[in-house]
C-alpha cells in the first residue's frame, strides 16, 4: 500500500514554534533570534545591549551552546535573567528546546527576550523558534565571502549586524561589497555596521530594538 | 550535521501515520529535498541506514529511501524571466536587478511511503 503523505519534515518543530509564538504574542514580549558563526560577537553584543537598555526594558536571554554555562554567566553578571541551553553536540536550537526552558521566565516580567543561537551559519537558519525577528551577526575578520557562501542564512534573516568594524583598518573586508552581496541574496535585508567593543553604531541597533518593541506593544 | 535528527523526525512522522493505518512494515519512503533546503541527501541516506540497522519502529530491514531532488528556481518580478539561481540568488541574469524571487528549491517533505 502506498500512502501519499506530502508532509513538511519540520512539522514537529513548527508546532513547538507556534506554541512559543503564541506565548510571546500574548505576553507582548519582543523576541529576537541572533545567529552567527562562533566568535562573531553575539554575546558581547548582548552584554552591551543589556548594559545600555537594562533600565528601559526588562530583558531575558536564552543562550544556546554545545556545552558550558559561560555565556549565560556573562549575561547574569550584568543582572539580567539568563538561561543556558546545552545542546550536547546539537548544531542549532530548535523550537522544542526553547519551549522547554520558557517556564523559567516570568513572561509578565519580561519585555525583551534574546535568543543567542548555537554558533553556526548553516543549521540554525532552518529552525523557526517562534521569534519575531531573525538577525544575523557577521564579523569583519570572517571575510567577505561568507554572505555568498551561506546564502540561506542571509536570505532568512531580516538584518545583518556587521560587527568588529573597529578592525576594518587592519583587514581587507570590503563593506560596500558586503552590502552588494546582501542585496543580491536578500534585497529586503539591511546591513548595520557596529563595533560591540568600541560601541560604534550600537545606537542604531538600540533604535531598531525600540522600534520593534513598539510594534509588538501596539498589536 | 543535523541529518540524524531530521531522519528521526521523518521516521516519527511516517511511523505515526503508519500506526493510524495499521501498516506494520514500512518498505519504502520517498522524500523531496530541495537544493536550498539545508538538508544533505547523502547524509540523509547515511542516517537512514543507521536507523534501519537499529531496527527502529516499523521500518523493515530492507526498507528503501528514495530522494527526489528539487532544483532551485527563481523568477524575476520585473521581467518574469525564470532561471536557476546561483550564489547571488536574486540577481536576474536577464535584467541584472535584484528582483528575483525563489519559487522552488526550499522544499523538504515526505512525499509518500509504502508498506503493508
Ligand atoms: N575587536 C573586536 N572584538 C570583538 C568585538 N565584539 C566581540 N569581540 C571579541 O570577539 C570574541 C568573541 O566574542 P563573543 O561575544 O564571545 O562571540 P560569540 O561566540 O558570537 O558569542 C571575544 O574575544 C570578544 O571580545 C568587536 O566589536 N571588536
Ligand atoms: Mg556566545
Ligand atoms: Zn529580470
Amino acid at each position: 500500500m502506498k500512502v501519499l503523505l506530502e508532509e513538511e519534515v519540520l512539522t514537529d518543530n513548527n508546532l513547538s514554534a507556534k506554541f512559543n509564538r503564541d506565548l510571546f504574542q500574548t505576553s507582548k514580549t519582543l523576541v529576537i533570534n541572533l545567529m552567527s558563526s562562533p566568535g562573531a560577537g553575539k554575546t558581547t553584543l548582548l552584554e552591551k545591549t543589556v548594559a545600555a537598555l537594562g533600565e528601559e526594558f526588562r530583558i531575558g536571554v536564552i543562550e544556546g551552546d554545545l556545552a558550558t554555562e559561560k555565556d549565560a554567566d556573562r549575561i547574569r553578571a550584568l543582572g539580567a535573567k539568563a538561561v543556558q541551553i546545552n545542546t550536547n553536540g546539537g548544531c542549532h536550537l530548535d523550537a522544542r528546546m526553547v519551549a522547554k526552558v520558557l517556564p523559567e521566565f516570568d513572561f509578565e516580567e519580561i519585555d525583551l527576550l534574546f535568543i543567542e543561537n548555537v554558533g553556526n551559519l548553516v543549521c540554525p537558519s532552518g529552525y523557526d523558534l517562534g521569534q519575531h525577528h531573525k538577525v544575523a551577526v557577521l564579523s569583519v575578520p570572517e571575510g567577505n565571502d561568507k554572505i555568498p557562501k551561506y546564502p540561506v542564512m542571509f536570505r532568512r534573516t531580516e538584518m545583518v549586524i556587521l560587527n568588529k568594524v573597529d578592525l576594518l583598518p587592519y583587514l581587507d573586508f570590503d563593506v560596500q561589497m558586503a552590502i552588494e552581496d546582501l542585496k543580491g541574496i536578500n534585497p529586503e535585508s539591511k546591513l548595520l555596521q557596529v563595533s560591540a567593543r568600541t560601541e560604534d553604531g550600537l545606537d542604531e541597533w538600540f533604535a531598531w530594538i525600540r522600534a520593534a518593541y513598539k510594534q509588538i506593544e501596539a498589536q | 550535521m543535523h541529518e540524524m535528527a531530521l531522519m528521526g523526525d521523518i521516521l516519527q512522522l511516517v511511523e505515526r501515520d503508519a500506526a493510524s493505518r495499521e501498516i506494520n512494515q514500512i518498505e519504502k519512503i520517498e522524500l523531496v529535498v530541495g537544493d536550498l533546503s539545508n538538508a544533505l541527501p547523502d547524509a540523509l541516506e547515511m542516517a537512514f541506514t543507521v536507523f534501519r540497522a537499529r531496527g527502529i519502529g516499523r521500518l523493515s530491514s530492507n526498507a528503501q529511501l528514495i530522494i527526489l531532488k528539487e532544483h532551485a528556481k527563481a523568477k524575476c518580478t520585473v521581467c518574469a524571466h525564470e532561471y536557476e539561481p546561483e550564489a547571488r540568488l536574486t540577481i536576474c541574469p536577464e535584467c541584472q536587478l535584484p528582483s528575483g524571487r525563489l519559487i522552488a528549491g526550499e522544499t523538504f517533505k515526505v512525499q509518500s511511503y509504502e508498506g503493508s
